[in-house]
């Protein structure tokens, strides 16, 4: 693979444009191995341009309009969205329904995925077989073994994964680990969720054609074939705990990122998890409408809660309360949108006390996490903030979160040899089979 | 979800049938909750449930029927596991498609060496081979190897790809059908915007 990437990168094409054949100068063309080109400059494509996906988009312009990115191309299985991404991006930018186009063109140095979270995992590893860099949403996969096969291509590609929880690089993140770590509130014993709940499908539609332009059976991917319906699609996938796994996937993921941060908890990978949940009274979506999830991890030993709607503390939808020996430190949000606590930020660093990384490049968190991925493939270190390994421990916990509720009964994860213990069932789930030819 | 902390259990399978049906949200929608105090001896009236034409029976039903096949998956209760298992068995041969595809998920999560050729003659059927492999995967031990083997040795050419890919996941060898996972074939109908002539 090492071999292929060097040729790749020092092989000479000719720039040309012609509509459904591209041929130009990778950006790798001159640069030392897993470098951007001697202009510094990334060609990107955009895997997913629905909501999130379209944000990824205007990043990236505004990188392209500084001289440090360019657009080559955009993906989508619904020609609708498509459509639309193609109309932002402008001239020159290549249209495909089908990503492994995108994968197939040797001028394309990285992808950003931004699809449903059943495709996050065989998209990344895809890519990064092909030797892309990848920045995927969280997150970062719905299984276990997926987030196993992530980090395990990353590696064996020697390629940059940034999962896109943003907060570890956002400046509300940054204030409160710095302080959290620092002792601000003391010995952290508990950690504390809360979180709006999941909403009901009350008003439920019977199965349907799919709209015109979305390519469904490409949708689901993965995913066992099942007729369309208008519940699933396009943001809906998120209330079904198969494709979206509800707010403790998704806000979680963001939030567990940055609590684990703080915590410097990254190496805790063991814990035991229980999970109660009120599932809804009608409609497809499954996702349970409240929910509450306990997690214990030991030595050091600490509680994280899950609580939706939990015990509100602050004053927005979501956050999460670090409850300390000498008080507490609330974090709104999960430091991305909203700035840290005003006791955080006028925090002094105690004499000898641990200073924590910071990437400060823009004041746009979104902007600041994809010029941290930028960096970590500019350097050659290829391990940015959210690092696929990181993403891959926080969508664990989220997972198991469900999946305790799905099981209703205690778990008990071994991190290190990334399995339940004592529980054969619970292990099946670790992986789910997935349709051909979608598989990792 | 802890079913073992279901308020308002059924008493009966009958009356867990009822409950499922009640038109009311409010009682018909969480009575699926209370299916695994009724054990294996639902599971024929509630896979009858998978065609209502209620789609919130139907769902009910589904729901009511994984809930029950987990529960009965939990550590130390394989007599309760072993007895779902015999349930569901006869529902591979469901004439509806829609029910034996659920059901070969439901032995993914349960399933013994038992179901392994059950599971594997429906990887002859085309309407649901795909799940039959999926789920066969799922399985642990020598057995489902055997059978994904054995029907790749007969599969019609389109099928092979992803038997092959099956067994390459269980770490045989297999020669030729190269894996078609980065072979794009989805064309759009989108065209790009064309670059201002100069």
């Amino acid at each position: 693979m090492l071999a292929n990437r060097i040729s790749r990168r020092s092989f000479l094409q000719r720039s040309a444009w012609a509509f459904g054949s591209l041929s130009v100068v990778p950006s790798g063309v001159l640069a030392a191995e897993s470098r951007p080109g001697a202009n510094g400059r990334l060609v990107v494509a955009h895997v997913g341009v629905g909501g999130m996906g379209m944000t990824h988009l205007a990043n990236m312009l505004r990188f392209q309009q500084e001289g440090k990115a360019r657009v080559a191309a955009v993906c989508d299985a619904d020609d609708n969205r498509l459509g639309a991404a193609v109309e932002n991006a402008g001239a020159g930018v290549m249209p495909y329904r089908d990503y492994r186009y995108i994968l197939e063109r040797k001028d394309i140095d990285a992808v950003l995925i931004a699809t449903p979270d059943h495709w996050h995992a065989v998209q990344t590893v895809h890519a990064c077989q092909c030797g892309k860099h990848v920045y995927v949403e969280k997150p970062a996969s719905v299984t276990v073994r997926e987030g196993q096969a992530m980090v395990a291509a990353a590696r064996a590609n020697q390629v940059a994964v940034q999962v896109g929880a943003q907060a570890r690089t956002a400046k509300g993140g940054w204030y409160t680990c710095r302080a959290i770590r620092n002792g601000i509130v003391g010995k952290v014993r508990r950690v504390t969720c809360w979180h709006y709940a999941n909403p009901v499908d009350d008003k439920p539609v019977p199965d349907s054609p799919p709209p015109e332009g979305l390519d469904w059976d490409l949708w689901l991917g993965p995913l066992p074939w099942r007729p369309h319906n208008r519940r699933y699609q396009p943001a809906n996938f998120r209330w079904l705990l198969e494709s979206g796994g509800g707010q403790i996937r998704d806000r979680g993921a963001h939030q567990f990122s940055t609590i684990l941060w703080c915590m410097n908890a990254d190496q805790q990978t063991s814990f035991t998890v229980e999970a109660q949940g009120r599932p809804p009274v009608k409609g497809l979506w499954d996702c349970p409408v409240e929910m509450s999830v306990v997690y214990q991890f030991k030595d050091p030993d600490w509680t994280l809660e899950w609580g939706q709607p939990g015990d509100k503390v602050g004053q927005t939808e979501f956050g999460n309360v670090f409850w300390g020996e000498q008080g507490r430190l609330v974090l709104e949000w999960e430091g991305g949108y909203r700035p840290a606590n005003p006791e955080a930020i006028h925090f002094q660093l105690p004499p000898g006390g641990q200073e924590v990384y910071r990437t400060d490049e823009y004041e746009d968190f979104n902007m600041n996490h994809k010029a941290d991925w930028f960096k970590s493939i500019r350097e050659g270190h290829l391990r940015p903030a959210v690092d696929i390994e990181i993403g891959h421990r926080t969508a664990t916990l989220c997972n198991l979160g469900n999946l305790a509720y799905i099981l209703g009964r205690r778990l008990v994860w071994d991190g290190e040899k990334q399995e339940v213990v004592g529980d054969p069932e619970a292990n099946r789930f670790l992986s789910r089979p997935q349709r051909y030819p979608y598989v990792l | 979800m802890n079913v073992n902390a279901t308020p308002n259990a059924p008493g009966s399978v009958e009356e867990l049938i009822k409950r499922i049906k009640n038109p009311n949200d409010a009682a018909g929608g969480p009575a699926w909750q209370g299916a695994a105090a009724c054990g294996a001896e639902a599971i024929q009236p509630l896979a009858e449930l998978l065609l209502e034409p209620d789609m919130e029976v139907a769902r009910s039903a589904k729901r009511a029927l994984y809930c029950l096949t987990r529960h009965a998956g939990r550590p130390g209760a394989d007599a309760e596991a072993r007895a779902v298992e015999a349930a569901l068995l006869p529902l591979l041969a469901h004439e509806k498609s829609a029910v034996s595809r659920e059901v070969l998920w439901m032995l993914s999560e349960i399933g013994s060496d038992r179901a392994v050729a059950p599971m594997a003659a429906l990887l002859a059927n085309e309407q649901v081979r795909e799940d039959a492999r999926c789920a066969l995967l799922r399985l642990p031990g020598e057995r489902p190897t055997a059978a994904l083997r054995a029907a790749f040795r007969t599969a019609p050419e389109d099928f092979k790809y992803a038997l092959a890919d099956s067994l390459r996941q269980r770490g045989l060898e297999v020669e030729g059908y190269p894996s078609r996972k980065l072979v794009p074939s989805r064309q759009t109908t989108v065209t790009p915007i064309a670059p201002k002539p100069k």
